[in-house]
């Protein structure tokens, strides 16, 4: 009954761009993996993100949990600036497959994951 | 030309006032988003919008009402109310099983759905006013209301929280309030129309 969490840089995303991104996520976890991702999903892409799960839905593979921090001093133009420049933003996403992950609570600086691997 | 100029102003100055909005309605499936759509279209039309099941995701399609006219003291707003199929990050046809749906419909129901999560996402660009419906039994810090929230501030959509529910004695809108402080909060029932008056008011305040 394992449970494999992969922890991500930025960097690594940052590699794929638009619907590649979201491939490479979804791809981690359909591998049953739960990722903790360094930096944050911005709105657009957490709805992409969302966009392309519904895609991939079957009957196996159910969709996922998602949950973002963004680091408070955060705002939309500068994030993006900071980004623009090559630099990295704060923040820390967290994204299992459905199946595995059974709560995910969030609070604005703190996430809990309670996952469950059905035998 | 300039008279034709002065004279299309004078008529847009008129008639222009009485601008139509596309009014959205989102939120995660069973926060009671066609509750309300019922609610709203009933009191100004007398016809309903679509279907209200407790089986999550019964709205699968974008459902409009086209032209509600909503009078709120001397103003009149003109709407297309458009109920949003409910946005999840996981659609699982077991769950429909439990409501008596034979495998066969509930993959079917469960492949719909994914098509009407993904509708509902395209449409976000296509409203003008945003009613992001929440239901104040349940914690409302979840990632689908921020992405939905997140979207429409990215596009300077005017929001306006529903905190529906309110007649239930689990409701607890303080929840609401402290989560999204950023966004006026109507707390209403969509099922009794208690406070109803107060969306109304605050659909005209902050429509665009």
């Amino acid at each position: 009954m394992n449970i494999e969490l992969e922890f991500i840089t930025s960097d690594v995303l940052e590699e794929h761009d638009g619907e590649h991104k979201m491939d490479f996520i979804l791809d981690k976890i359909k591998e049953n993996k739960i990722l903790v991702v360094e930096g944050s999903l911005s709105s657009t892409e957490e709805a992409k993100l969302i966009e392309a799960t519904m895609r991939s839905i079957t009957d196996k593979f159910t969709g996922i949990e998602v949950s973002t921090l963004r680091d408070k001093t955060e705002t939309g133009i500068k994030d993006r600036i900071i980004k623009l420049l090559g630099g990295k933003t704060g923040g820390l996403t967290v994204i299992g497959p459905s199946k595995l992950i059974k709560q995910i609570k969030k609070e604005p600086q703190r996430i809990s994951v309670l996952a469950e691997k059905k035998q | 030309m300039a008279f034709g100029s002065k004279l299309f102003g004078w008529f847009k100055g008129i008639f222009g006032r009485k601008k139509l909005i596309r009014l959205g309605l989102y939120g995660a499936p069973n926060a009671g988003k066609t509750t309300l759509a019922n609610k709203i279209s009933m009191d100004w039309t007398g016809e309903p919008v679509g279907v209200v099941s407790e089986v999550p995701h019964e709205t699968r399609e974008v459902q409009k009402k086209e032209r509600v006219v909503v009078k709120v003291g001397k103003k009149k707003i003109i709407m297309n109310l458009l109920d949003m199929p409910g946005i999840s990050t996981k659609i699982d046809f077991e769950e429909f099983l439990q409501y008596g749906f034979t495998a066969d419909n509930a993959k079917q129901r469960a492949k719909e759905a994914t098509k009407g999560v993904i509708e509902a996402i395209k449409w976000l660009e296509n409203v003008d006013t945003a009613l992001v419906v929440m239901d104040s039994t349940r914690d409302p810090y979840t990632q689908v209301n921020i992405t939905i929230i997140g979207n429409l501030e990215a596009r300077n959509i005017p929001i306006i929280i529903v905190a529906n529910k309110i007649d239930l004695p689990e409701s607890n809108t303080k929840w609401i309030e402290e989560a999204f402080p950023q966004h006026p909060i109507v707390k209403i029932s969509g099922l009794t129309g208690s406070n109803i008056e107060d969306l109304y008011n605050s659909i005209a305040k902050h429509s665009k």
